[in-house]
């Protein structure tokens, strides 16, 4: 009669077994065999495996905890920013984070004072860090904040940096931004665009703030994608964006593309000068030169709008891509002082 | 060899796991069968379903729940028919219905699971944390808390199995004798464990 418990504990062994790191083509063998012995096994086993697989989203949930440490019960704030649970650190903690704090916030001066052509708007060391930075069109802009970490501002964005001892808060309030974190397990690291709040610990990644949609692009590490509720009122759903995911956050959700790292790094090619496109609509790809030129693409006619593009291209070179435009597809090319009109020929 | 046909079975049969279990248990008037009614139930879905995958799954589930029941009975396994409950299948889609929760969005999910982890005894907690969020190796884990990786090994397959229960089930069917005081007493039965 309890047969069936056994072949539970029995399922549940192999999964352990098999998760131990010492598991040989031999067991995978007996594994196979004992899995094609009866189906009370083989439906047991994916029982167990699913719900095991299901757990690690659990990695979810310890964004922006430190690490080491396994949370009391109840200590998850599905709800709530995950940045509050920060403030459980020890007080030694904290003195390590302050002067570690402190000792970035000198060197960021100084890399500041080399970079130069960071606009630098406000810095008030008033107990707390707060800074904000400007790119202009065409201009990127990699300075170093306050925590060690680094960001690269894209073409004609903007961002305030605040700084505490138990939070790192970057606003995005414009454009997009790659950023480079230094791990501090004490102090999530959590860029806010558009009411979604993006969360990481040590990683790389960017995010991008359109009228419609704020894109992340993973190339290192983890982050967690929090949404507010939609307009109806329901939660939405807390995205984990492992390295290669690239996050569109809109209106309708969260779509999420899994890529090879490679891939996804393709997104960011504007940090080194350049846009890659891959069967990109011109519409699509006028969009982006325009984030990064002052002189702007317009699109006369749905025509043109839909031809499909693909290659790199410099974004400072603008003029280049309309004239390849103009000799490999039926594109004539009206050059104005402030624009350049695309029509269809 | 994970196949498509267990995605499936995964996503369209042990997804019912809940309203399966809440129809066993109004039906069944032994308590200490249900695991096993459950497990024979999924094994000859899963044998039909790998010849010829039924359109309607849930469907299919409950039907292959309700024939299973009616041999058993028919075999006299069971004594009296009399506190047999109502085979009929009207209520089980309302029962469903009632609790959508593997369709409420993945916040719900991860709130389900949150609470599948916290009702882990203290230390199978630790290690499934040590094991599936810092990823630490099993025998890193050991390490760690300076146990055996042994020791190790029973944690985690111990968390599997409640995971497992509350994940698909939402209640633990862990009747016997060995296992009700584990679900019911359990930070109690683990302190005394772990003092070993």
């Amino acid at each position: 009669m309890h047969d069936s418990r056994q072949i539970e504990q029995a399922a549940a062994e192999w999964l352990v077994r098999r998760d131990r790191g010492d598991w040989s083509a031999r067991d995978q063998q007996a594994l196979d065999d004992w899995l094609r012995a009866a189906s009370r096994h083989r439906v047991e086993f994916l029982r167990l495996q699913a719900a095991w697989q299901e757990t690690g989203r659990l990695q979810a949930l310890a964004a922006g905890l430190p690490a080491g440490a396994v949370p009391p019960r109840q200590a998850w704030s599905l709800g709530l920013p995950v940045a509050r649970m920060a403030h459980a650190r020890s007080d030694a903690a904290t003195h390590v984070a302050r002067a570690r704090g402190w000792r970035h916030a000198l060197a960021a001066s100084a890399a500041l004072a080399v970079v130069g052509s960071a606009i630098w708007i406000g810095w008030q060391l008033t107990g707390r860090n707060e800074a904000s930075y400007a790119s202009g069109v065409g201009q990127l802009e990699t300075v170093t904040l306050a925590d060690g970490s680094t960001a690269t501002f894209s073409s004609d964005s903007r961002a305030r940096v605040r700084m505490s001892r138990g939070e790192r808060d970057v606003e995005l309030l414009q454009g997009e931004a790659y950023f480079d974190v230094a791990h501090d397990a004490g102090r999530p690291f959590v860029v806010t665009a558009d009411g979604r709040r993006v969360i990481a610990v040590g990683t790389r990644f960017s995010v991008r703030r359109d009228p419609q949609e704020v894109r992340v692009v993973v190339t290192e590490g983890k982050v967690r994608l929090d949404s507010p509720p939609g307009a109806d009122g329901r939660a939405t759903p807390v995205s984990l964006l492992p390295a290669g995911s690239v996050a569109s956050a809109g209106r309708n959700g969260v779509l999420v593309r899994s890529l090879p790292v490679a891939e996804a790094e393709r997104y960011l090619e504007w940090r080194s000068g350049f846009l890659t496109f891959d069967d990109t609509s011109l519409a699509t790809a006028a969009a982006e030169f325009n984030r990064f030129n002052a002189r702007k693409l317009e699109l006369a006619d749905a025509g043109v709008a839909e031809l499909r593009v693909g290659g790199n291209f410099r974004w400072a070179n603008v003029d280049s891509f309309v004239k390849l435009l103009e000799l490999g597809f039926p594109v004539r090319a009206e050059r104005l002082a402030d624009r350049i009109v695309l029509h269809s020929r | 060899m994970p196949t498509d046909f267990d995605d499936w079975f995964v996503r369209e049969i042990l997804a019912h796991e809940r309203p399966l279990t809440q129809y066993l248990q109004r039906c069944w008037p032994h308590r200490d069968e249900w695991h096993d009614l459950r497990q024979e139930i999924y094994a000859r879905v899963y044998e039909a379903a790998a010849h010829n995958r039924p359109v309607a799954p849930k469907a299919f589930l409950f039907a292959s729940a309700r024939h299973l029941m009616t041999d058993r009975a028919r075999r006299g396994r069971v004594v009296s028919i009399e506190p047999m409950g109502d085979f009929e299948l009207s209520n089980v889609y309302l029962v469903d219905e009632v609790s959508p929760e593997r369709w409420a969005g993945a916040r719900q999910a991860l709130k389900r699971l949150a609470e599948a982890f916290d009702r882990l005894p203290d230390r199978c907690r630790e290690v499934v944390w040590l094991r599936r969020v810092e990823e630490l190796p099993q025998k890193d884990v050991a390490q760690r808390l300076g146990i055996s990786g042994k020791t190790v090994e029973k944690h985690l397959a111990k968390g599997m199995r409640l995971i497992a229960d509350h994940l698909h089930g939402g209640e633990p069917l862990h009747m016997d004798a060995e296992h009700a005081r584990m679900t019911t007493d359990e930070d109690d039965g683990h302190a005394r464990q772990q003092a070993d």
